[in-house]
């Protein structure tokens, strides 16, 4: 309680790494007021939280599942617990124990399935059983750690074993006596010794003892799994039983009672097992198990009945809707693509000469790296709207989204270091980070709503738009003070660069001078030097214009950009919270020195700082790039992958769940994992090296 | 115009070192440009909460409102609440599947803090032989993308599991059906199962770096691995349990694709984000109401996430940065 209040009292604004515990107390006397009415608050929710279950049938029902649920294994979990606490001092104790519940397990399962006789309706027979097991086990297990010598151990384990075989045996019912199928039998135990043999090998266990267990194995599954039941007769139900408990009780005579330091091994060894015993039950059977069918089934059929090998990934790389790359030389004269490729020469220019300069043509912070990195952005937009297809948008969501939230909370977290309100716009911009990606969806779809040009546009993109379009045509004095305004931006930009220029050379000019370029062509379009002006406007016939809307969501292949957007507007709210922290745990000392060597601001951020945080960035970049090769109810619920804007995820849910196409469905899924397969084993990577 | 000062008052920036040699006007304009920064912040804080204000006051105007203008020309006169009257409504049926939401956030929230903390411990504190190459095996399945898994889930869900014996065409249960599909439990099991990588993941990290001191002073005193972690590890652990159960609560709230997957068309039982992306599917007929379904759906998340946003971040940073 005292670190939840502490750690809870240091952290001021959001972005502060995590405190561990351990860490210097901070005084706490200050506020116990404000602690009681947060505890008086918290009681009164769980109250009204309590009425509300009470009333609510369903939640009702839920949390007595939940309770339930939870009281049951955690009930056995503290049972295991505690009998595994009897290992270290009271071997005697825990050995009768331990045979006590595996018998009380076995007659739960035979006389609960009403396999054997005196088994049926009624609440006794639930106790008979369990209790017969418990007590002819358990028995068992107590004389069996009162002695040490190896062969009376030896006389008392098959011995013991022999009569249970042969009791369990006669107790089974005539419908459950098996009718044996000797190669069955034979193939099973086979296998199974293997098995069991190998296992021992490979924990370097002599391999005798997992021979034996594997053996009694497959001898059941053989005997009862693969017989006939109630084919049979009691000798052969005798057969059935006697052998394995034979080949474990042998396995039991083996051994002999473990020594403390064997004990704690013991005690260790079902630890590990009963704390992550649970997760492991969990992950295999939601995650593991599921992934590996995944991958069988997508090798066969629709309905999964017949193999077909590759047939489902060749279908997916044969569609046209996948992959189409007929219109690959389109990008070519597409404007994107001509505008990276001129940054492209502009980086060239510059680095040839901060090449003759500095000796390195492209480095972290010098003039080349922005035009360089924007152009690349824009040239790889420029072809993936060249070439359509689900794959393509795919890249193309995880290059945009990536690379522009990555940007932007880099930018934000910067901006707001240390100013004025910065938790309060940081706040804000995280936020959406909280809103489900199906309502920012929704959200999103009222912004890019276009209606008919005749009304009102209620779209805020839209409005703007053709507000812009009627400035840019219009003659009155708004179109005036605009175009004051863009002759102003443009005379200020000349004056920055000129003071870069004198100042620092030309190397520090590039930037203002790009976005020159940008605002000069922005003010020849605008006002109609070029063109008959920016916005959304078109000119009828007769000379007059009318305002024209952008369908965002309809107009291929733009549309998976704005679709975009809401990826972006939620994301960069998390890359700005990590990188801000990072950010915030450079050493300041590191900063300092800098500054004393006479480093511009700009030149600590990208010298000293990056370099810093660059792990984080790279964090950042690969759960970005996995959180986007998944985009699902984004695309499921703004177009549905209509209009060119499919996705793999949502190809995937319409293949599997609508169309009833397992196969390709089950294909789709594999290609996403492959697709985030090298994040993955770069993050195995890098827990390797760290630990 | 002319050469005046040079240095400014008011802009709280000292001016460079070199400031008296070039001309004053551009030395000011290069003073006035140092503020911009600031300015660039808020304008992105205007745009970034542009779009769910347009949603918020879209939701309190009727029908005819929202399709004549938008929603920057609101007046107070068109305010009303008949929105959230309608969508609370029987027919719409907001209420019933916010309860389903609850009824799946909840036990997802809960049931993987226990099974993961113990996970945790066990990958923290007790040495077992594989312990590394277990722990980054399931690490690594924190990438795994949840389609790969889910066409068996649901089959599993509909019908049990079960493999038939090679040789001898014995099929043997091994899950039985529990006539789970389409039900809220099934979502939150396979939530369950999803949110255990990285749960484990975020627990192991803070969990590990207790100091060892403690443990070892415990261990002296007789306290066994139970013990441990139930007087221990357990309190101490607590706010980064909380940074996670919000994580997870938010995560299970929000998330669409399960619910959609295991639930899908079954209309008893649908939580509410399915329930706005039906809205949001029927073009034109239920626009009006979505705004409103749309904010109360995001009402809850957004009050969790404000009120407990220090615990939320806490967690974003202990799951990612330190890696």
């Amino acid at each position: 309680m005292e670190t939840l209040e502490r750690t809870g009292a240091d952290e001021g604004a959001p972005g502060q790494p995590a405190a561990s515990a351990g860490k210097g107390a901070t005084p706490q006397t200050a506020r116990p007021t404000k602690l009681y009415v947060k505890i008086a608050g918290g009681f009164v929710l769980a109250l009204a939280m309590i009425y509300w279950a009470f009333v609510e049938e369903k939640i009702r029902s839920t949390l007595l599942t939940v309770i339930i649920a939870v009281a049951a294994s955690g009930g056995i979990w503290i049972g295991a617990n505690l009998l595994f606490n009897q290992v270290r001092s009271r071997w005697q104790m825990f050995n009768t124990i331990a045979f006590a519940v595996v018998g009380a397990v076995l007659g739960i399962v035979l006389h609960g399935n009403l396999v054997t006789i005196g088994s049926g309706s009624g609440f006794l027979t639930w106790v008979v059983g369990p209790l017969a097991g418990a007590a002819s086990f358990g028995a068992l297990g107590y004389v069996l750690a009162r002695t040490d010598d190896p062969q009376q151990r030896r006389a008392i384990a098959l011995g013991s074993s022999i009569v249970i075989g042969l009791v369990i045996g006669a107790v089974i019912r005539d419908t459950y006596q098996p009718g044996l199928d000797p190669v069955a039998i034979v193939v099973y135990t086979l296998v199974g010794i293997v098995i069991g043999a190998g296992l021992s090998l490979l924990l370097k266990h002599p391999p005798l003892g997992g021979a034996l267990i594997g053996a009694a194995l497959g001898w059941v599954l053989g005997a009862w799994g693969a017989a006939d039941l109630g084919a049979g007769s009691i000798a052969t139900s005798i057969i059935a039983a006697l052998v394995p408990a034979v080949l474990i009780g042998l396995r039991l005579g083996m051994t002999k009672n473990p020594d403390y330091k064997a004990r704690v091994a013991i005690d260790n060894r079902s630890r590990a097992v009963i704390f992550i015993g649970p997760a492991l039950a969990f992950i295999s059977v939601m995650l593991v198990i599921p992934a590996i069918r995944t991958a069988y089934l997508s090798l066969l059929n629709k309905d999964s009945t017949e193999f077909v090998g590759a047939d489902n990934y060749k279908a997916v790389f044969d569609d046209k809707n996948s992959l189409d790359l007929a219109n690959w030389t389109n990008m070519f004269t597409s404007v994107p693509f001509i505008l990276g490729v001129i940054l492209l020469v502009v980086a060239l220019i510059v680095g040839i000469s901060m090449k003759k300069r500095t000796g390195r043509a492209v480095e972290i912070g010098n003039p080349t790296v922005a035009p360089l990195v924007v152009g690349l952005l824009f040239v790889s937009f420029g072809a993936f709207t060249a070439m359509r297809g689900t794959l393509i948008n795919n890249l193309w969501w995880v290059v945009v989204v990536t690379f522009v939230s990555t940007a932007m909370g880099l930018a934000i977290a910067v901006l707001a270091d240390q100013r004025g309100g910065e938790r309060v716009a940081k706040s804000v911009i995280f936020m959406p980070m909280a809103i489900s990606l199906v309502g920012a969806s929704v959200i999103w779809r009222f912004v890019y709503t276009a209606r008919d040009t005749s009304t009102e546009q209620t779209g805020v993109l839209n409005a703007l738009w053709i507000g812009l379009g009627r400035l840019s045509t219009g003659s009155g004095l708004p179109t005036i003070i605009a175009t004051i305004f863009l002759v102003l931006v443009l005379v200020g930009l000349f004056m920055v660069m000129a003071r870069m220029l004198v100042r620092y050379g030309p190397g520090r000019a590039v930037v203002p001078g790009i976005m020159i370029v940008l605002v000069g062509w922005l003010f020849i379009r605008f006002t109609g030097i070029v063109g008959g002006g920016v916005g959304g406007f078109q000119t009828l016939p007769d000379g007059t214009t009318v305002g024209q809307t952008v369908f965002f969501v309809q107009e291929t292949p733009y549309n998976n950009f704005w679709l975009m957007i809401v990826m972006i507007w939620i994301q960069t709210g998390f890359s700005m919270v990590i990188l801000s922290a990072a950010i915030k745990a450079v050493p300041t000392e590191l900063i300092e020195a800098a500054k004393i060597d006479g480093a511009t601001t700009s030149q600590v951020f990208w010298r000293v700082t990056l370099p810093q945080i660059a792990t984080t960035i790279g964090v950042v970049v690969t759960t970005l790039i996995v959180g986007v090769m998944k985009v699902f109810d984004i695309v499921k619920v703004m177009t549905n992958g209509q209009f060119g804007s499919q996705v793999l995820a949502n190809q995937m849910f319409q293949e599997a769940f609508s169309f009833q196409n397992k196969g390709k469905g089950a294909a789709l899924a594999i290609l996403i994992f492959l697709a985030v397969l090298p994040v993955m084993i770069y993050n195995i990577r890098r827990m390797q090296r760290e630990s | 115009m002319s050469a005046t000062t040079t240095t400014l008052s008011g802009t709280g920036q000292p001016g460079p070192s070199s400031a008296g040699q070039s001309s004053g006007i551009i030395d000011r304009a290069y003073q006035f440009l140092r503020r911009i920064p600031t300015g660039v912040l808020w304008l992105i804080v205007v745009v970034w909460s542009i779009p769910t204000l347009g949603l918020f006051v879209n939701s309190f105007r009727d029908r005819d409102a929202q399709r004549a203008t938008g929603w920057w020309k609101v007046k107070p006169s068109e305010l009303t609440i008949d929105n959230y009257d309608t969508i609370f409504g029987a027919r719409a049926g907001l209420g019933r599947s916010l309860l389903n939401s609850a009824a799946i956030a909840i036990p997802a929230t809960i049931i993987p803090i226990a099974i993961a903390a113990f996970a945790a411990y066990g990958f923290a504190w007790i040495p077992f032989r594989g312990r590394k190459t277990l722990f980054i095996a399931t690490v690594a399945l924190l990438a795994i993308p949840l389609q790969v898994a889910l066409i068996p889930l649901l089959q599993m869900f509909v019908g049990g599991a079960s493999v038939t014996l090679p040789l001898l065409e014995k099929t043997v249960v091994l899950i039985p059906d529990f006539d789970l599909a389409g039900t809220t439990t099934s979502a939150w099991l396979t939530h369950t199962g999803f949110a255990m990588p990285f749960a484990i993941f975020l627990l192991h990290n803070y969990i590990s770096s207790l100091p060892k001191d403690l443990f070892e002073a415990a261990r002296i005193d007789g306290a066994d691995h139970f013990t441990i972690f139930w007087r221990l590890v357990l309190p101490l652990s607590i706010p980064v349990l909380a940074a996670f159960a919000i994580f997870q609560f938010l995560w299970t709230w929000n998330d669409y694709l399960i619910a959609n997957t295991m639930i899908g068309a079954n209309a008893s039982q649908q939580p509410t984000t399915i329930l706005i992306a039906n809205l949001a599917g029927d073009f034109g007929r239920n626009e009006y109401i979505l705004p409103a379904g749309a904010f109360v759906q995001a009402f809850i998340p957004l009050v969790v996430f404000f009120a407990l946003q220090r615990y939320f971040v806490r967690g974003l940073l202990a799951g990612s940065v330190k890696g």
